[in-house]
């Protein structure tokens, strides 16, 4: 169990800092994204996988993307760049796009189905996914904004 | 104790601060910077030279309105957003620029001649990014389970993707024609696990090789606009990013009707 946490965090550093790249982040974050992403993802999948009640995933990425905040907020200074530059690469690894391009898939089979039926069932793929996606996104966006807010003084100080 | 910049003699003018500032906050902005972090910055700044600023923040302008502190008379200037692609590396220069001034370690017209010299020095080498995103996408694949053969299809598959929308978007190409793009031929190459049985996990290779598309950025800071109470940028953020995702889903359908492949 302890092999599959830690390649969990392995592969979400790695992810993180590939992600990270396309947004153009000043060099000194990555290693603070990396350690970040690692510490979140490993911690969601513990929540989902791990513990005696496993949690669903809106839930457990919005606890995850909490522990991602505070730890954004409290690096960033020694980073020396805005909190959100060290979160959002961090919270890359965990968007939930296979719910979004799969929602997006249900409408268009939707559409295109003849019977009710299959509407019925893609309907259902549609709003499953769909919803999964904007919950999920909706916890961990509150979960890791809301320590920026609840320590302003250092989050928004950050750069100077 | 610093003195403001209202106090020192090389004092510029509120039409000069409002040109600078609406400036400033169409590359913050176009750099996908948050709303709240363009308000913090601006606020800042304009305090530091003695003046009191309103900011607009609209889906594709920004007006900004700078008046004398206790004065009236305000100074309008309205910008477009820059379109440029998210970088946090101006987001980040530019808010060390904003502290620089507000603590009088730069005046206004060095505060204007580093403005200029960070967004125009923002450079990567493409070969690396390129590299970095192909095992972002593999570890990725990792993650949802794929074996090492799903790995090495998702990470050909995204290097071939990547490299075609490095090469579009720098020959101006539009962003949801290059997704769709990329995204058929990440999901074409993704599906030949699927073709070939390569491994025993290829349908988690076709469904990650074309994650590193998803703009998770745009959903991110339309989410926390959102929070911020910046409902019209939080809507525009989030449609760009649903108009980007239907592309790529549009994209991957293409893919995986060619390759005659099923999503569900």
């Amino acid at each position: 169990m302890f092999l599959q946490i830690f390649q969990d965090a392995l592969f979400a550093a790695i992810a993180a800092i590939g992600f990270a790249a396309i947004s153009r982040p000043p060099r000194r974050a990555y290693v603070y994204c990396a350690v970040i992403a690692a510490i979140g993802h490993a911690l969601r999948f513990v929540l989902m996988n791990v513990v005696t009640w496993p949690l669903h995933i809106t839930t457990a990425t919005f606890l995850a993307s909490l522990v991602i905040g505070i730890l954004a907020v409290f690096l960033s200074p020694v980073a020396r760049t805005p909190a959100e530059t060290c979160f959002f690469p961090a919270l890359l690894p965990m968007i939930p796009g296979m719910y979004a391009y799969k929602a997006f898939g249900g409408l268009a089979m939707c559409v295109l189905s003849t019977d009710r039926e299959a509407f019925d069932m893609y309907f259902y793929l549609f709003a499953s996914n769909g919803l999964t996606c904007m919950t999920v996104l909706l916890g961990m966006v509150t979960g890791a904004t809301v320590p920026v807010f609840a320590f302003k003084k250092v989050s928004f100080r950050a750069t100077r | 104790m610093s003195l403001t910049m209202s106090e020192r003699e090389d004092c510029p003018s509120a039409s000069e601060i409002c040109d600078f500032l609406s400036e400033y906050s169409a590359w913050l902005l176009g750099c996908g910077a948050t709303c709240i972090r363009l308000e913090k910055n601006v606020g800042r700044m304009a305090a530091a030279c003695g003046k009191e600023v309103e900011i607009a923040i609209m889906p594709r302008h920004v007006h900004v309105s700078v008046r004398d502190t206790g004065r009236s008379g305000t100074v309008t200037a309205i910008a477009s957003v820059r379109h440029t692609s998210v970088s946090f590396y101006i987001n980040t220069r530019l808010s060390e620029l904003s502290w620089e001034l507000a603590d009088g370690r730069v005046d206004f017209s060095q505060a204007v001649r580093r403005f200029r010299e960070i967004v125009d020095g923002d450079r990567q080498n493409r070969w690396i990014v390129l590299l970095l995103v192909t095992l972002a996408n593999a570890s990725f694949c990792r993650l949802f389970g794929g074996d090492l053969a799903a790995m090495a299809v998702t990470g050909v598959a995204t290097m071939a993707g990547f490299y075609i929308r490095q090469l579009m978007l720098g020959y101006g190409a539009d962003i949801r024609v290059v997704v769709l793009l990329c995204s058929f031929v990440s999901s074409v190459l993704g599906a030949t696990g699927i073709l070939f049985s390569l491994g025993d996990t290829p349908a988690v290779a076709l469904g990650t090789s074309v994650l590193y598309l998803v703009p998770g950025i745009p959903f991110l800071n339309s989410f926390s606009d959102m929070l911020n109470r910046h409902y019209i940028c939080a809507f525009s953020r989030f449609s760009d990013a649903i108009v980007l995702t239907a592309c790529l889903s549009m994209g991957l359908c293409a893919g995986m009707m060619l390759m005659n492949v099923g999503m569900f």
